[in-house]
């Protein structure tokens, strides 16, 4: 009776409820309906005991360090530099449209924000080049999901407060393969551009030009030096980095870029605000339907019924990442990892797999279902700055989600792709 | 089964507290015929902290439920007396102690009283062993080689102060981050258990050093909701006291059997274990007095409580020291 | 927040001298900062929903769905408020922090520690608010579901943002 609540949940969801608000809907309906109210108090005790945590207070901290850089034309410079850069080449401003993600995902831990800080730029420059909207729109939403796998990243953080993962050892993990995406979309594009002719490149920067662009966009660069840096040398922990993140990005935005007033601050802090609220609470619920998920044995059905299937972990990791995509179609990455998170990681540790392996897996691939309707969060971002349906920037995107989900495979069955840079750090033997 | 009893532990199957578990539900279970059953509930599942998990077994959705003194604290915090150092000098004491003396009954009065008649001390185990020194920089053989160090501690007031008392640095780290601040030197040293050095790995983040001081005993508080368990006829209400009896016990065991292979993965890894002297443990529990001040003074019924205790350590020391006579004759 | 957290960074390390409260501080803010700012982000659609169907459907069966699931709202809240409120008077409430203490004597000589109420009540606000907003965008639906979308003024600062971890 009680293993109703995940198709409730669904059933609400597609009526248009409220993620947070199905969350908590669906399992108290059904607690009530199976005689167990006394037990809806548990799901209240864990909204508020799931977001009363230090490790996640990262998350806000990370939002609103991207803020201050976003709101005083940060990402202007960071899109300005991107285009020194890869400007040249053939399909030139699609070229700098994944740099400039690459870049800005150093800055910041969300795809979401990404979008907005440099959709907004560069979607309208494409146009103006002779893009075709769709396509500008499609570039920039999938070069946005690596803003959450290189560090630092809000959706890491969920995991590894979730997994007690260590958050260092994630960040690190997440560098290459984030790396890898950008890499692999600038090849599909170079494909494209010779195909279907896309505009003609810029003329190349010159060295002069080059350095004036990377000065410009030194100092929002060197923030995740400054994190690494200080985490790797045990000055802060990572949830301590995220607070320096904005003491540094408030101290160059104000006194060194002077591209943020004081006037500005109370219009950032609520932004900020608002979006970390919305995580938390989305955090809560989370932990709150993981706890009747819990109560109704869901975890255990779920893990017999995968390994009854196969116990091979090659194939299961592969059913993994089918169930992922799904899954990822339906829900948001953050509550997926802390439902999911739990049940999946302890089979495939069982089964030999490095557990920072897996939680790459796990993330890349939910990030990558942020680009899959009917709840793909970066498509309604995408739509929200192009002006675009989420129909049209969804069928536009097509050829990128095929091409990230090869890099989700080489990810899947290269576990050095993952785990080189945290064992060099000594993370992972 | 008429009645399911639900408990939870917020450790994992490989801890002394599932061992424990195991243990009550397999009594319980057969000891009723079937009448009542135990639904185990490991990790956080269902509640993951102290506060929030007895705050369930006062209203009954948590029937049964392990804290460390520092979990329950926050409401009851004259149990920290446990956490206070050197007060009991081994296992035969401690045991002795928590089965022959009455100073579990005199908590549970208290408990009970605090918490309105609602959170019942069932029994005190044991999860871990005992608490000793562990860091990363070198031998601690004596006080002064704790000074400076930063070492983790929870938030609460005991350790802090035990920590400034010895002269080292305490620094709050949650557990979960841990790990990664021994690794990059957020922090130098954690006391702990040997068995949870070892299952957290905290030797792969520069963990070297084990001084065996024993300073403290790790008791286990089992709390189980005391309208659930009065709810319970007399002759079910022996089965589960029964049952709690059995559970003590085996944790009381596991630890012992479980640390044979925790050592020897520590040494495997590289790490150093010292044994203080009997003289570098008198120089500890010396530096250590102002602390026992300090909880007398501070501490909400730390006084009486801790007046409760040594008693019962003496009393507890004495019949070991019978036993001991008897069994050496 | 991030002030407290700078401190604990630099007394611990540049001063060797770590703090006990600056991480239970931060939480308690944070705690705060949700209850309080959730409200509006509520408020001005920041919380993600699928509205496909919605779209989808004629204007009036589509405002009346929302109705529904207004209702649905309104009552997971109410019954949270009611919940909440046994939370903080009860026993999980009566909890010291760890290391949060305000004096209680105007001398600053008198201490005491702050329960775990005081933060519990961020979300029993948090939740009270929620509801009130809720009715509000009930009532703004039912106004359109009878007298057409004409004459409801719009709120203001209205954005489109997922969760932001994403
Ligand atoms: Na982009
Ligand atoms: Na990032």
């Amino acid at each position: 009776m009680l293993s109703f609540f995940l198709p409730l949940f669904l059933v609400f969801l597609m009526l248009g409820l409220p993620v947070v608000f199905g969350l908590l809907a669906a399992p108290a309906i059904l607690l009530w309906l199976n005689g167990q109210e006394r037990d809806i108090v548990l799901l209240y005790r864990n909204v508020y005991e799931g977001m009363n945590s230090f490790p996640l207070m990262a998350i806000p901290f990370f939002m609103l360090a991207g803020e201050l850089m976003n709101r005083g034309g940060i990402s202007a410079r960071i899109v300005g530099f991107a285009q020194a850069m890869v400007g040249h080449f053939r399909g030139g401003l699609a070229q700098v449209n994944v740099v400039d993600s690459m870049l800005f995902a150093g800055i910041s831990g969300s795809a979401v924000a990404d979008v907005s800080a440099l959709g907004s730029i560069i979607i309208p420059q494409m146009e103006k080049k002779g893009y075709p909207k769709p396509f500008a729109a499609a570039i920039t939403a999938a070069s946005a999901i690596i803003g959450p796998i290189i560090p630092p990243s809000g959706i890491m953080i969920i995991y590894a407060y979730v997994m007690g993962e260590s958050v260092a050892a994630l960040f690190l993990a997440g560098i290459v393969p984030g790396v890898l995406i950008g890499i692999a979309l600038m090849i599909t594009i170079k494909l494209m551009a010779n195909r279907y002719n896309l505009p003609e490149a810029m003329p190349r920067a010159n060295w002069g030009e080059a350095a004036r662009a990377g000065g410009a966009a030194f100092w929002p660069l060197m923030t995740p030096v400054l994190l690494m840096g200080g985490i790797l040398s045990g000055v802060f922990t990572p949830t301590e980095a995220a607070a320096v993140a904005v003491g540094y990005s408030f101290f160059i935005s104000i006194f060194v870029l002077r591209t943020l007033t004081w006037r500005d601050l109370p219009g950032v802090l609520t932004r900020a605000g608002i979006t970390s609220s919305v995580v938390m609470l989305l955090v809560g619920a989370a932990m709150a339907f993981k706890t009747v998920a819990a109560l109704a044995h869901t975890p255990e059905l779920l893990a017999s019924t995968l390994l009854s299937i196969t116990e091979n972990p090659l194939l299961l990791l592969l059913l993994v990442n089918l169930l992922l995509f799904i899954v990822g179609m339906f829900l948001d990455a953050g509550p997926a990892i802390i439902i999911l998170g739990p049940i999946l990681g302890p089979i495939f540790v069982s089964l030999g797999v490095d557990p920072v392996h897996f939680a790459v897996v796990m993330v890349v691939n939910l990030t990558v279902g942020l680009l899959t309707p009917p709840m793909g969060l970066v498509l309604f971002a995408t739509s929200a700055v192009s002006g675009l349906r989420v129909e049209t920037i969804s069928r536009a995107v097509l050829p990128f989600l095929l091409v990230e989900f090869l890099v989700i495979l080489l990810i899947t069955y290269i576990p050095a792709i993952s785990l080189t840079l945290p064992r060099l750090a000594g993370f992972v033997d | 089964q008429e009645i399911m009893l639900r408990a939870t532990a917020n450790s994992n199957e490989q801890d002394e507290d599932y061992d424990g578990l195991v243990v009550f539900k397999n009594y319980v279970e057969n000891a009723s015929n079937g009448a009542i059953g135990v639904e185990i509930f490991m990790g956080t599942q269902l509640c993951g902290k102290g506060d929030e998990c007895l705050a369930g077994v006062a209203d009954g959705t948590i029937d049964i439920y392990i804290s460390t003194s520092g979990g329950a604290a926050g409401l009851f915090p004259y149990i920290q007396v446990l956490d206070l150092p050197y007060l009991m000098s081994d296992d035969r004491v401690a045991e002795e102690v928590l089965t022959g003396t009455d100073f579990t009954a005199k908590l549970r009065a208290m408990a009970l009283a605090d918490s309105g008649d609602t959170i019942r001390l069932m029994t005190i185990g044991n999860t871990g062993g005992w608490r000793n020194y562990a860091n990363t920089k070198g031998r601690i053989a004596a006080p002064a080689d704790l000074a400076g160090l930063k070492m983790r501690t929870v938030p609460a007031d005991l350790p802090q102060t035990l920590a400034t008392t010895l002269g080292a640095s305490p620094t709050p780290i949650p557990w979960p981050e841990l790990f990664t601040s021994l690794q990059t030197g957020v922090v130098e040293g954690t006391a702990n258990g040997i068995t949870d050095i070892m299952s957290m790995k905290f030797t792969d983040a520069g963990i070297k050093y084990l001084t065996l001081d024993g300073h403290s005993y790790m008791g286990a508080f089992w709390w189980m909701g005391n309208n659930r368990f009065k709810s319970l006829t007399p002759e079910q209400q022996q089965i589960v006291v029964d049952g709690f009896a059995a559970l003590q016990q085996a944790t009381f065991a596991s630890p012992k059997r479980k640390e044979i292979q925790a050592y020897a993965d520590f040494r495997a890894a590289g790490g150093e274990i010292y044994v203080p002297t009997a003289e570098e443990k008198a120089a500890f529990k010396a530096a250590v007095d102002p602390v026992f001040e300090w909880f007398k003074g501070n501490v909400k019924g730390g006084p009486e409580v801790l007046d409760a205790f040594t008693a019962a350590v003496a009393e507890a020391e004495a019949a070991v020291a019978a036993d001991r006579a008897a069994e050496l004759n | 927040m991030v002030v407290v957290i700078l401190a604990q960074v630099f007394y611990r390390y540049a001063l060797n001298n770590a703090l006990p409260w600056p991480e239970e501080a931060s939480r308690f803010l944070m705690m705060w900062s949700t209850g309080l700012m959730a409200p509006t982000a509520f408020r001005r659609g920041g919380f993600v929903a699928i509205d496909m169907i919605i779209r989808l459907l004629p204007r009036m069966v589509a405002t009346g769905l929302s109705v529904f699931l207004m209702g649905v709202t309104i009552l997971v809240l109410w019954i949270a408020l009611g919940i909440g409120w046994s939370e903080v008077t009860g026993i999980g409430g009566r909890f010291e922090t760890d290391s949060l203490r305000v004096p209680v004597s105007l001398d600053l000589v008198t201490w005491m520690k702050v329960p775990k109420s005081w933060m519990m009540a961020s979300m029993l606000v948090g939740v009270a608010l929620l509801l009130l907003v809720a009715v509000e965008l009930a009532l703004r639906n039912l106004y359109a579901l009878v007298r057409g979308p004409e004459g409801l003024r719009d709120i203001p600062d209205t954005v489109m943002l997922g969760s932001g971890a994403e």
